[in-house]
């Protein structure tokens, strides 16, 4: 079955008004009576701050104030460990940090004021590289990183530990190992990146009488971000109301309250409303990048090529703060996800994150996985070719059957990697090389557990006339999974699927909500209205129902995701072309066809970003693409002919029965390209972007060696 | 300054600093649904067209299009609706923050451009992040009849 013919879609329901230029989003909001806020960004990766003068600012008509964090006090920020100050006082820790904020009355007026603010740097010295940051007389990023709220680090871990994350046992692998037929031991790169989202940051706070305050932004978990708001503010959460906006892209970059809390701080401190849009550039050098990696990977199997032992031990580069890290290891649990799909009896992964004087790194479309993935599929192809048994057939012996238990003692009802894997490499190849270039061919699998659904709350309200609207805590990112949950809210109502539509509410209208995050909306929301449902027709009809949801206990289910990869490669000059991907799902059921299809690719395309193209380029802590003319993005012309595979008759969660896609096809692609290449011309590309130049020098290796 | 317009039919004078981009002076008299994205010419969210080309409005200093013919996303459904058809029937978005300039840029494109390869060369100025593009050069080929 082919994606296009799995089912008939209805037009999205906000479709309309994208395609006319009538949705408004948060940049969009009306502005009388705003104060537009600028922020003062460090040069510098590392400084002092000496002084601040910005008497010439201030005397700017239209200039209302230059706001520094003096005049804020104290206010620390963070998701889980708030080590951030939402503007740096004596020192600063990161080029592109915020130091002071012009306040003025058009946008124009404060930026210009903020190139008036003079401040006087005293520059340290930076630690820009993770390799060493953690050597015991390297140089501190914070004094006392152990003692922020939320910290999970303590005294006697080495200089500049973020977080580390453990498991398995490296004792069982280096025995394993020992007596292995075959290891592979190599070491693999992957480069900052950026979620790339083309709306930047932009949050309107409004403060209320009696100390409360309304944001309205670009904010994918508006309950979150109204909690950390309010701690980092010191005042109670029901004082922060967080308003319904469709967001502009997310990729996990929207989950921030970073400069929330900056904008809810400056209104209050104001007294007037305040909108802090951030510019293109600003937002590229500044928020929640994707953490840099170094990745030593060793990886055994015996004579018939039976995996014996897997250890990953990463490397990460965390930047400055640790405050834009969402879940309590404030690690990337992609990291200890990533061999998730494979019969391994020995297993250990170590993920360090360390602190750098470089932009603070968040999540990013399963963060730690397109990482993770990219050395253990590398590692794979390169084992395959040491015990001389195809990369497929390596990989199919090796993968979880149904009932068996992971690395981690899990057992998983259902495991379907073989049956995914074979499904993309049963796609004939239909295009042709250029001309004396050599094509290659190349795989890479993922699999990530769906979990039981999260806590969330919905509201219908009925018509009257047979149309209803839903009204849900939580905004569509892009997904379009208002549209699903329109149109299975109608299922379960029997209506037509036209018939419903659905709102987000602010945050003060509905229970808690998780937010959007971790591919969890279409199966966390799914029970919730199944429920809703049987409430209504339970009720007497003539009034809103509400329900809210508890988290959910249950066996999750596990997703797979085959990429296969052809490629040319100039052997000449190294230039790669991907000419085609074909990406396999391995699908339960799959609620709204389109979204599900347009989640696939649009998630291959970001995998073939980061394969090749998308690179912040940091370096002695500036990032040197700050814009999108450098941290190229896939156009529609770098796409090669795409297909998407559904592998159907999987078994997901809730009742729904459905399996998670949002973070599954941008995770195998580069592993599935660098091995490609590697089938192509021999060269073994161990760091990403694979660029030209990059192949170049593999294959000038190969020469010499 | 004042800038006299002519935008999707009607005048709109527009005061405006010096500095001001045509993209910065649609946004501020209310015609939002023009985006502003990197506001270096390389994004597309803020395509519109000048005179029937399509323009990046960020890099057009609104000075300069001073009596000239502006059409904006606002406009484009009344003159061009098989085109904003076609990215509805198609889903040509997800997000849906490029699809103004989206829509712009394949209205824009002249009977030139015929093959499949060529409309993604010329969309290549138009980021979309989220959808992969298969089903923005569908509505492509939708909005044209082909």
């Amino acid at each position: 079955m082919s994606a296009d013919e799995a089912g008939v879609d209805l037009v999205r329901q906000d479709a309309r008004a994208k395609a006319t230029g009538k949705m408004r989003y948060s940049a969009d909001l009306p502005l009388e009576g705003v104060l537009h806020a600028v922020v003062v960004r460090s040069p510098v990766p590392h400084a002092q701050i000496v002084s601040i003068e910005s008497d010439a600012a201030r005397a700017r008509d239209g200039v209302v104030a230059v706001v520094t964090g003096a005049e804020l006090g104290q206010v620390m920020a963070g998701r889980r460990v708030r080590d951030m100050p939402v503007l740096a006082r004596e020192e600063t820790r990161f080029t592109g940090e915020g130091i002071a904020v012009a306040l003025g009355t058009s946008r124009e007026v404060a930026e210009s004021a903020a190139r008036l603010v003079a401040i006087d740097y005293q520059e340290l010295p930076a630690v820009t590289e993770p390799a060493t940051a953690l050597a015991p007389d390297s140089a501190r990023v914070h004094a006392a990183a152990s003692e922020y709220d939320g910290a999970v680090v303590s005294l006697s871990d080495p200089p500049n530990l973020q977080s580390e994350l453990v498991d398995g046992s490296q004792e069982e692998v280096d025995v394993a190992l020992a007596s292995a037929a075959h290891v592979v031991t190599a070491t693999y790169r992957t480069q900052a990146g950026h979620q790339g989202y083309l709306e930047p940051i932009c949050w309107t706070a409004i403060p209320r009488q009696g100390g409360g305050i309304l944001l309205q932004g670009t904010c994918k978990q508006p309950y979150q971000v109204r909690t950390q708001v309010a701690k980092a503010l010191g005042v109670p959460t029901d004082l922060v109301e967080v308003g319904p906006m469709p967001l502009g892209g997310d990729f996990g970059g929207k989950g921030g309250m970073l400069d929330a809390t900056l904008c809810a701080a400056l209104a209050r401190w104001a007294g007037q409303p305040v909108r802090l849009a951030l510019r293109s550039d600003e937002d590229l050098m500044s928020t929640d990048a994707r953490h840099g990696s170094t990745m030593d990977v060793r990886l055994g199997c015996d004579r018939d090529g039976r995996l014996v032992g897997l250890s990953l031990d990463a490397l990460l580069d965390g930047g400055a703060y640790a405050a834009s890290k969402p879940i309590p290891s404030v690690n990337l649990h992609g990291m200890a996800e990533a061999a998730l799909g494979y019969r391994l009896s020995a297993f250990y992964v170590r993920s360090r994150i360390v602190y750098t004087h470089t932009v603070p790194k968040g999540h990013m479309r399963a963060p730690g996985a397109p990482q993770a993935v990219f050395a253990i599929e590398s590692a794979m192809d390169e084992l395959a070719q040491k015990v001389r048994i195809p990369a497929a057939e390596l990989r199919r012996r090796n993968l979880l059957h149904s009932g068996e238990r992971d690395a981690y003692g899990h057992q998983w009802p259902e495991a379907r990697g073989a049956i995914t894997l074979d499904a993309a490499l049963d796609e004939p190849v239909r295009s042709k090389a250029p001309n004396k270039w050599r094509t290659g061919t190349g795989m890479a699998l993922y699999a990530r557990p769906t979990l039981p659904p999260g806590p969330t709350s919905l509201r219908l309200v009925g018509g009257g006339d047979g149309s209803f609207v839903v009204e849900l805590p939580f905004p569509d990112t892009g997904t379009g999974s208002h549209s699903v949950v329109g149109e299975e809210m109608a299922h379960c109502l029997g209506v037509a699927r036209d018939r419903v539509i659905v709102r987000q509410v602010p945050t003060n209208a509905l229970p808690y909500d998780l937010g959007v995050g971790g591919s969890w909306v279409t199966a966390g929301v799914s029970a919730a209205i199944r429920r809703l449902a049987d409430a209504w027709n339970a009720s007497s009809k003539d009034r809103p129902v509400m329900v809210a949801t508890e988290p959910e206990d249950g066996p999750a289910a596990l997703a797979y995701c085959a990429q296969v990869a052809h490629v040319a490669v100039d052997p000449e000059t190294g230039q790669v072309r991907v000419l085609e991907l074909v990406t396999a799902v391995d699908v339960a059921q799959v609620l709204r066809p389109r979204s599900h299809r347009l989640q696939v690719d649009g998630g291959a395309v970001m995998g073939l970003g980061f394969a090749l193209l998308e690179d912040l380029l940091e370096e002695g802590g500036q990032v040197w693409a700050s814009n999108f003319a450098e941290f190229r993005l896939p156009t529609a012309e770098d796409v090669p002919l795409l297909r998407t595979v559904l592998v159907p008759g999987g078994t997901g969660v809730g009742p729904a029965n459905v399996k998670s896609v949002g973070e599954l096809s941008n995770v195998p692609t580069a592993a599935a390209v660098a091995n490609a290449v590697a089938d192509a011309v021999g060269a073994r590309v161990r760091q990403l972007p694979i660029t030209a130049e990059s192949v170049y020098w593999c294959l000038e290796e190969k020469e010499v060696s | 300054m004042t800038v006299q317009l002519n935008v999707n039919g009607a005048q709109l004078d527009a005061d405006v600093p010096p500095t001001a981009s045509l993209l910065d002076a649609l946004r501020g008299a209310g015609l939002v649904g023009t985006k502003e994205g990197c506001r270096i010419g390389v994004c597309g969210l803020c395509t519109v067209m000048v005179d029937g080309l399509p323009v990046s409005s960020c890099l057009l200093l609104a000075g300069c299009v001073d009596g000239r013919e502006v059409v904006t996303v606002e406009g484009i459904g009344a003159s061009r609706p098989e085109v904003v058809d076609a990215f509805v029937d198609c889903e040509g978005m997800q997000c849906g923050i490029c699809t103004p300039g989206q829509v712009m840029a394949v209205a824009a494109m002249g009977p030139e451009i015929e093959s499949e390869e060529e409309m993604r060369r010329y969309l290549s100025g138009n980021l979309c992040r989220c959808t992969g593009y298969a089903t923005i050069v569908e509505a492509a080929k939708v909005s044209r009849g082909s």
